[in-house]
């Protein structure tokens, strides 16, 4: 398995930040971690894609385009660890994403639509988005270019999202406001338990908040929710 | 649409700022909660002018904190993304206040250009450092008078001569004021004396040395932490421009023939139904800003889109001119020494 040579340097890309090594142990490892949660997040993406397609016949033909994107992108993924010899942890990344998996599935179960969106569209989305940029920001050339590419098809997931609660605002407010309620503390959480790998990748906790909160608030913005509701949901994960 | 990208004055004030906003959870937050906060876009304002132009604005709280600037990354981020908050709101001319444009100068953010999917456009931003040293200098010319201090006779000191505001306050002093002496005072020689000959005059001094001899002193670098001034040695009176940020100058210097203004400070000719100038603990919040928020104003009153003011030296007499008319045309005035304290003096 071919694997990046140890600069035993530190790389500096074209943003004038210095890359970490990726050859290290300690990198490699995080890495383990951190590339199985990605991979297992598109597999899941790819799923409740289709899942809500379901519920939606009418739209089920662009949903399963949505769907095969993100099939797409978990291979992508699958190449990145390939390239940096990891072997992506995958009962860590299934075990990750329970509680959130097990709260679409019952949203799903109920046909509620609103928190299904929520939950992949947004918060998955907008979660992925923003971890994305911070890791364009340190990652290796080939894992860059392949993130790069990634990132703009998730903004047309996040868009197909924020497009159908947007249509569908006056009835479904309050729902959205529960479904907030009960899964972003757990996106707060999943970004606690990844901190450390995640800093051992040069991703900074605060950073990857911070850029969450920006995407969040953007998506809730499109919907229609003005500032004082989006600061009700949003920086409420904060504390 | 102008915009203005401020931020609280300490820690303390960003969160009651934030309480009386109704953005309870982040108030409650600890500094790291802050350093993890998105840049709020948290008012939207019409201000008409004294010639009865009106525009349109929005202030931005960068939720940067001035106890964040030991932290570099954070504080470089605060500053992209609410310079990238401004661009996507599609604010034609934004200022960048208080900390902010210091952090973008020290800090070297010309070179991170984009932000996520966002290209920032430098010609959307000014510092405002035009406006700003167009008011310190009139400042000094209206009310150094005022104490009885003749300035063709006076030697001002200049302390930050050589950067962005003092350079520009340098060269208006000796070509417009025409000052009887300029006492030079900055961290580095070789840009000093290069101002120096770019000046044709001025002398070069420690602030050690220019400050007895000074009949009125310009403050455009923070105040050295531990500085100690015998104030016997100073001259009586001695006008104090505070043209620094943040202003601290007041209960260092203040009484006894010296007398401190806040410098680089204008105030509206009317009410402006904002609540954000509280933010930066204005006097009359309603109508006092920043220079440099004014300058946003100005160039959105001119329809003047460019970044006006930006890099370093490049603010001439004929921009100072321009700005400083718009100034007057639109409505501002600068700040002057308390009338009470005129008053004592006279």
């Amino acid at each position: 398995m071919p694997t990046l040579e140890s600069t035993g340097v530190a790389i500096n890309n074209d943003l004038g930040v210095n890359l970490p090594d990726f050859s290290s142990e300690e990198y490699k490892d995080a890495y383990s971690r951190i590339n199985a949660i990605v991979i297992e997040g598109e597999k899941e993406a790819h799923g409740n894609y289709l899942a809500i397609g379901t519920l939606i016949p009418d739209k089920a033909e662009e949903l399963k385009k949505l769907a095969v994107m993100e099939l797409k992108h978990m291979k992508g993924f699958t190449a990145c660890g390939r390239n940096l010899g990891v072997k992506a942890d995958m009962p860590f990344a299934e075990k990750f994403f329970l509680p959130l998996h097990g709260n679409f599935q019952k949203a799903f179960k109920e046909q509620n639509l609103t928190t299904c969106f929520l939950i992949q569209a947004i918060l998955i989305e907008a979660f992925a988005i923003s971890a994305y940029h911070v890791y364009i920001r340190v990652a290796d050339p080939f894992a860059r270019k392949i993130t790069e590419n990634v990132v703009k098809d998730e903004y047309l997931h996040l868009n197909y999202g924020q497009e159908w609660l947007k249509a569908n605002l006056s009835t479904c407010k309050e729902d959205l406001m529960k479904a907030n309620k009960e899964n972003l503390p757990l996106i707060k959480s999943m970004l606690d338990q990844v901190a450390d790998d995640a800093e051992s990748l040069d991703m900074d906790k605060e950073e990857l908040m911070e850029e969450f909160m920006i995407a969040y608030q953007d998506s809730l913005m499109e919907i229609g929710l003005d500032t004082r509701e989006i600061a009700r949901m949003a920086l409420a994960a904060l504390v | 649409m102008f915009g203005l990208i401020g931020h609280s004055t300490s820690f303390k004030d960003a969160r009651q700022k934030a309480m009386d906003l109704g953005y309870d959870h982040i108030a409650e937050g600890d500094l790291d909660v802050w350093c993890s906060a998105p840049p709020q876009l948290v008012e939207h304002v019409q201000v008409v002018s004294a010639i009865g132009k009106t525009i349109e604005g929005a202030y931005i709280d960068s939720c940067f904190v001035p106890e964040m600037l030991s932290r570099f990354k954070t504080a470089r981020r605060k500053v992209l993304n609410a310079m990238e908050l401004a661009q996507k709101k599609g604010i034609s001319i934004t200022a960048l206040g208080g900390f902010t444009s210091i952090i973008f100068e020290n800090f070297n953010l010309l070179q991170h250009r984009q932000v996520r999917n966002t290209t920032l456009s430098w010609e959307r931003f000014t510092t405002g450092n035009t406006h700003t040293a167009w008011v310190i200098c009139r400042q000094l010319e209206i009310n150094a008078p005022k104490l009885g201090i003749d300035l063709k006779k006076a030697k001002v000191a200049v302390i930050g001569a050589t950067g962005d505001i003092g350079s520009a306050v340098c060269r208006w002093m000796s070509q417009r004021t025409g000052v009887s002496e300029l006492l030079l005072v900055a961290r580095q020689h070789q840009p000093l004396k290069d101002l120096q000959q770019d000046l044709q005059g001025g002398r070069i001094l420690s602030l050690e040395e220019a400050l007895p001899e000074a009949d009125a002193v310009v403050w455009v670098a923070s105040l050295p932490k531990n500085l100690e001034i015998d104030k016997s040695n100073l001259r009586k009176p001695c006008l104090m421009i505070d043209g620094g940020y943040p202003k601290n100058l007041d209960m260092k210097f203040s009484g006894s023939g010296i007398h401190v203004l806040k410098g680089g400070i204008v105030e509206f000719f009317t009410d402006i139904g904002w609540n954000m100038m509280a933010i930066a603990e204005m006097e009359i919040p309603q109508r006092q800003m920043f220079a440099c928020f004014a300058e946003a104003m100005l160039l959105e009153f001119e329809n003047c889109h460019t970044n006006f003011s930006w890099g370093r030296n490049n603010i001439t007499l004929e921009k100072m001119d321009f700005i400083g008319e718009a100034s007057l045309k639109h409505g501002f005035s600068v700040l002057g020494l308390q009338k009470d304290l005129q008053a004592a003096f006279a």
